[in-house]
């Protein structure tokens, strides 16, 4: 069958979305080979040390770490600025949710990942899902913290990118430092259930492939985001 | 492999800060800073012509168990395995001091211009050791109380002042011994001036409170992955292969 495809994602956003993944990727290395102490690095003291041999010493490191998280939230920085109204409807998005059917939505999820039908059946849940827009509340859930975490790992890291440059006072890179981690931790958590439906579960394969080709099928859009199906389809109707 | 230590005298200081000045000079510390110390007994006056004081030198003690190499997150302070000598990185530390309230000595100042801890190094940084010299303040003293040497040679100053003669070290209170390098003869004073080891809070808050929490978290999202991956490869839902099927790039 030959589906028609609807556009879902711009290459630049494409871009971005790929930019932001090998940030985070590269930064979550080398930032956790900063971690020298044993008692605070959660893999163990063998990985700073691989890593401050790769990069030839901390210093290096922890060089490449600042230098690159400048460049990814200087990237991020522009965008924002040049493209202030896709930035404002994709807050918009993924900041609006309607708790009811949205936390219905998740309980469903949860059981219909692990347990499959037969699970939402024992609980006495129908199989259909709570309709969603664009983004579903998962996605949104896991959007809302990277937008949050990201602001509060940037504003963290440039406390501590300042801090022996120009201030007087040492407690603010303390507890950045302390911040900076917990953040990327609980991002981090979230990054492993989104790698996982995205890449790896087949629920959500079309969406995947549309973060490299733009368009998803208008079957998957009509039985995943029938919110959004419904918008695009009004729209083009508008339009003919 | 070197362990370098120094073995004080203090009966013979003469409070004439020699090592004081020198060591500034030596290593640039800036102004209303200090590298090394002289302490002092307060002197009972009651005693009359018998009064009399005694003075301490010291400075950073290049620990065995530093407590401010524990409490450095990023390894920015370090206890060199070559000699024994505690370094600071300047340029991998992000002047957060927390080393600096963790030694109880208060042997570490936060440099005012380069923001980052500071402390007596033997004066290693300034090169002195490498061309065979001796730590400026050791050099400088005229009646020669402070000796400085490498513990693993039998044959050092310092190695044949600890076997001949009994030593004391001047410890933290609370019950942390940080094993510290510097070694009085005989006996010194005052020795009730170390303060407890205080780890602070940002330090304790980390590895007590924050760390638990991201691995519990990266451990439950893991775990979470891993039963819908299993549900996916053992027990798939039929529909889903039907969506599968209309995936772009597929049909
Ligand atoms: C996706 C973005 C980022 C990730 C995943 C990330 C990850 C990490 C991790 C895991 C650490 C070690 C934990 C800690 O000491 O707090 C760290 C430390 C650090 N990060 Fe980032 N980071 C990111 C962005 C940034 C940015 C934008 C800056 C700004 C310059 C920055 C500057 C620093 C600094 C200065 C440290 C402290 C290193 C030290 O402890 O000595 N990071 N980062
Ligand atoms: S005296 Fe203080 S600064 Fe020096 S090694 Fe011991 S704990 Fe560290
Ligand atoms: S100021 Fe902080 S980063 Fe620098 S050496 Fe001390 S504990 Fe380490």
């Amino acid at each position: 069958m030959n589906e028609r495809m609807i556009h879902r994602h711009t290459r630049l956003s494409i871009f971005m979305h790929w930019f932001n993944a090998f940030c985070w990727f590269a930064l979550l290395l080398t930032g956790l080979g900063l971690i020298k102490n044993e008692q605070l690095n959660p893999v163990g003291a063998w990985f700073p040390s691989l890593m401050r041999s790769l990069f030839g010493g901390g210093e290096n490191l922890l060089m490449v770490h600042q230098y690159l998280g400048l460049i990814w939230a200087g990237a991020f920085l522009a965008y924002v600025l040049f493209k202030r109204r896709e930035t404002w409807a994709f807050l918009k998005e993924v900041f609006t949710v309607s708790p009811a059917s949205d936390m219905l939505w998740l309980v469903k999820m949860n059981l219909k990942m692990t347990m499959g039908r037969k699970g939402l059946q024992r609980f006495g849940l129908t199989p259909d899902m709570p309709p969603q827009g664009f983004y579903n509340f998962g996605q949104k859930l896991f959007a809302q913290a990277s937008v949050v975490g990201g602001v509060v790992i940037v504003v963290t890291g440039l406390v501590m990118f300042f801090s022996t440059i120009s201030m007087d006072n040492p407690g603010p890179a303390a507890w950045s430092r302390v911040i900076h981690y917990l953040t990327v931790g609980v991002v981090f958590a979230g990054l492993l259930v989104h790698i996982f439906m995205a890449a790896i579960s087949r629920e959500e394969r079309p969406a995947f492939m549309s973060m490299f080709t733009g368009n998803v099928s208008e079957h998957y859009a009509r039985h995943h985001h029938p919110l959004w199906h419904a918008q695009v389809a009004t729209e083009k109707d508008k339009d003919d | 492999m070197k362990k370098y230590a120094m073995v004080i005298d203090s009966s013979v200081c003469i409070d004439c800060k020699a090592c004081m000045a020198s060591c500034k000079v030596q290593n640039n510390v800036p102004r209303g800073y200090w590298r090394n110390w002289i302490k002092h007994t307060i002197p009972d006056f009651s005693k009359g012509p018998l009064t009399r004081t005694h003075f301490q030198p010291g400075g950073c003690m290049q620990c065995d168990n530093p407590t401010c190499v524990q409490a450095c997150p990023s390894g920015a302070t370090y206890k060199d395995p070559q000699n024994g000598i505690v370094h600071v990185n300047e340029a991998l530390c992000i002047g957060c001091g927390n080393c600096i309230k963790a030694c109880p000595y208060d042997a570490r100042f936060r440099h005012p211009d380069k923001r980052v801890p500071d402390k007596c190094d033997f004066c290693f940084s300034s090169g002195r050791l490498e061309r065979g010299l001796l730590p400026a303040c050791v050099d400088t003293c005229p009646t020669k109380a402070r000796v400085f040497g490498d513990l693993s040679d039998p044959d050092s100053d310092v190695s044949r002042l600890l076997r001949d003669k009994p030593a004391v070290r001047v410890l933290a209170k609370g019950g942390i011994d940080t094993k510290p390098n510097m070694y009085y003869v005989a006996a010194t004073a005052p020795t009730d001036w170390a303060g407890e080891v205080e780890f602070p809070g940002a330090f304790t808050v980390m590895a007590t409170l924050v760390n638990p929490v991201v691995k519990v978290a990266v451990g439950l999202s893991a775990l979470g992955v891993a039963v819908m991956w299993a549900k996916q490869i053992f027990s798939p839902d039929k529909e889903e292969s039907e969506h599968e099927s209309s995936a772009p790039g597929k049909d």
